[in-house]
């Protein structure tokens, strides 16, 4: 254990650099970019009056003080969560608008891997192990064909066949029946706040409503594990203690459930930590597509408005979140698979 | 070198999935350099509104509009054939761009060793990290409109990929007893770089980037279609759908028309799959452990 320990302090060490590394960067792009912020934030001023605005523009978002000085600023101010109000989001603090957003993409995103997830190990077990059978040669292009599916012209596909057979997907969730039982989200995330009010009218509609768009994110994770797995199982029916327990008469159904299948779990994990920030991006399209609150619409909000606030809180937000899912994931792989702490 | 490739490309061509990804990607090629002779109407295409709006405002497909046209009137099937241009373009400029940056840099990484190395590779992973979307967000309020935002903030975050693929590689080859015999010899960094470094580890990486046609694709069209990179009325199938569901009137213009989505999305599918199955195959070719063959005996 002590090996574990330290291994896992080392990861922890190394995610903080690059937490650090992230947070320089994303200021350091605003001020690498031509145009002026001033005047952007401003709002492009002209006339006589002009030159104060910028002025003053330029020392609400610091820019008059030397780049190392304003760094450490905003890097203070990241890390005490303390960055100001957001002009998209009218009034609501810039880490309360991109918090709540996140768990609304977040929710969606976790529910689209609850339904790959399986699915994709059972494709990819099933057609590895019946390899070069027709399920097989159904499932290899088929795989293909929904890792390079567009998500988002998917969803827009499904909306369009929800639309037309007259079945409300749009939103969140009914705003009549958030109004009618005077539901109001605090953490973002509809489903955790429903079940946390007992208020299961919402709770269902907010999980029906999240089906299409799910199922659309749901589509690359599926093709892309179904690949994954059945090289790996293929893989691991190879090795030599397979083949000694199917000399030694082992039953087929445990050589399988527990030799095969848990040798493949650590792959499956970390792969799956990695592809689940990008469907986190997928899910931010597919959620403005589907109108619904998340990150998606916070980037257009703050597209329409100009806030680069927004903007650059959401580039270290999303970084930092991704490099804690892989040392997480690193770390749970550390856990589950003994071999990777030697 | 390139007898290898031969040997690969021809093993690969025996496969079915890899003849049917070089079809449709000749296919796409031939599209986008003939696209303005073969579309009936060029100008419309590039955008321009024709002057009967009113008469031919989201006509269904037809023989004279053979994917039906937009809520401004301009025909579907000139705008999506001349979209094969921008998504092609696009796609080689950011992997050929993403591509040489980063053999270059993991390759230098992995000889010079010391601070450089961990420097690059400190910001290899800071880069590794970035949310594509959010990046082209930052670039398309400092920089405006544009094929070139969407182009720049995909390379921002590529490069890095193959970066980390060419360090991995060159690592181990620089350990190589010729290329430390070539350093002891005398010879210059830069031809050691080029004749013993370069030649190795490039094959991986051009499987990767194969491999990542088909999802640059897709990222590139996903930033147009959030209305991050170019301007509504541009070529590209990204835009023709975003004006379709954010633009031109929401969920009761496609809903009426919906050969609007249908048409662009199919081209973005066909020509992301046709570049997979390319890779896909390529992949398989060049990493022995895809490549062998699985007895069935289970």
């Amino acid at each position: 254990m002590t090996i574990s320990l330290n291994y896992i302090f080392k990861r922890i060490i190394l995610a903080l650099c690059v937490i650090v590394g992230i947070v320089v960067f994303s200021y350091v792009l605003i001020l690498a970019t031509p145009g002026d912020p001033a005047v952007k934030w401003a709002g492009n001023p002209r006339g006589p009056g002009a030159t104060r605005a910028v002025q003053l523009a330029r020392e609400e978002l610091g820019l008059d003080k030397p780049i190392y000085v304003q760094v450490a600023i905003f890097m203070y101010n990241f890390f005490t969560g303390n960055l100001g109000f957001s002009i998209a989001y009218k009034g609501l603090p810039v880490v309360q608008a991109i918090i709540t957003s996140f768990m609304s993409t977040f929710e969606l995103t976790l529910i689209a891997y609850i339904i790959s997830v399986p699915i994709a190990l059972y494709l990819g077990l099933y057609s590895a192990l019946k390899r070069g059978g027709i399920f097989d040669s159904i499932i290899q292009p088929a795989s293909v064909v929904l890792a390079s599916t567009p998500t988002y012209w998917l969803a827009t596909l499904l909306l369009l066949a929800f639309t037309i057979s007259k079945i409300s997907v749009y939103g969140t969730a009914s705003p009549r029946l958030i109004a009618e039982t005077e539901f109001n989200t605090i953490t973002g995330s509809y489903l955790l706040d429903s079940i946390l009010q007992g208020n299961v009218r919402v709770f269902v509609d907010s999980l029906l409503r999240m089906i299409p768009p799910a199922l659309a994110i749901s589509v690359y994770p599926i093709g892309a594990l179904t690949r994954l797995v059945r090289v790996l199982v293929a893989e691991s029916l190879l090795e030599d203690y397979v083949k000694a327990s199917i000399a030694l008469g082992v039953e087929r159904g445990i050589i399988i459930r527990h030799f095969v299948v848990r040798s493949i779990i650590p792959s499956l994990v970390q792969i799956s930590g990695l592809s689940f920030t990008y469907s986190l991006i997928d899910a931010m399209v597919v959620e403005s597509i589907f109108g619904r609150r998340g990150l998606g619409s916070l980037l257009i909000s703050a597209l329409n408005t100009a806030d680069f606030k927004i903007a650059i809180t959401l580039i270290a937000f999303i970084a930092i979140f991704y490099i804690i899912v892989n040392t997480l994931v690193d770390i749970l792989q550390a856990i589950i698979d003994p071999r990777v702490r030697l | 070198m390139i007898r290898r490739s031969f040997i690969i490309l021809r093993r690969s061509l025996r496969k079915i999935r890899f003849k049917i990804g070089i079809v449709i990607s000749l296919v796409a090629i031939f599209l986008a350099i003939l696209a303005p002779y073969i579309v009936p109407r060029p100008q419309e295409g590039l955008g321009y509104v024709p002057r009967d709006v009113e008469a031919r405002r989201l006509l269904p497909p037809s023989i004279e509009h053979i994917f039906g046209t937009d809520s401004l009137g301009r025909d579907l099937f000139s705008r999506v054939i001349m979209g094969t241009r921008t998504a092609l373009l696009q796609v080689f400029i950011v992997i050929t761009i993403s591509f040489l940056l980063g053999l270059l840099l993991g390759a230098i990484a992995a000889y010079l060793r010391g601070l450089v190395e961990v420097l690059l590779n400190y910001f290899t992973e800071i880069f590794m990290a970035m949310p594509t979307i959010v990046i082209a967000l930052v670039l398309r309020l400092t920089l405006g409109h544009g094929i070139h935002v969407t182009i720049s903030s995909l390379i921002m975050t590529w490069w890095a990929w193959y970066a980390r693929i060419a360090y991995v590689y060159a690592r181990g080859v620089v350990e190589l007893d010729y290329v430390i015999l070539a350093r002891l010899a005398g010879l210059h960094s830069l031809k050691i770089l080029h004749r013993h470094i370069v030649p190795n580890i490039i094959q991986p990486l051009i499987a990767q980037a194969i491999t990542d046609l088909g999802s640059v694709l897709l990222e590139a069209a996903a930033i147009n279609f959030l209305g991050l990179g170019v301007q509504p009325g541009y070529p590209e199938w990204g835009v023709i759908l975003y004006e379709s569901v954010f633009y031109g009137g929401g969920v009761e213009v496609f809903t009426q028309a919906p050969w609007l989505i249908v048409f662009p999305g199919v081209f973005l599918l066909l020509v992301t799959l046709g570049f997979s199955l390319i890779g896909d195959c390529l992949r398989e070719e060049i990493d022995p452990r895809l490549r062998r063959r699985w007895r069935l005996w289970f």
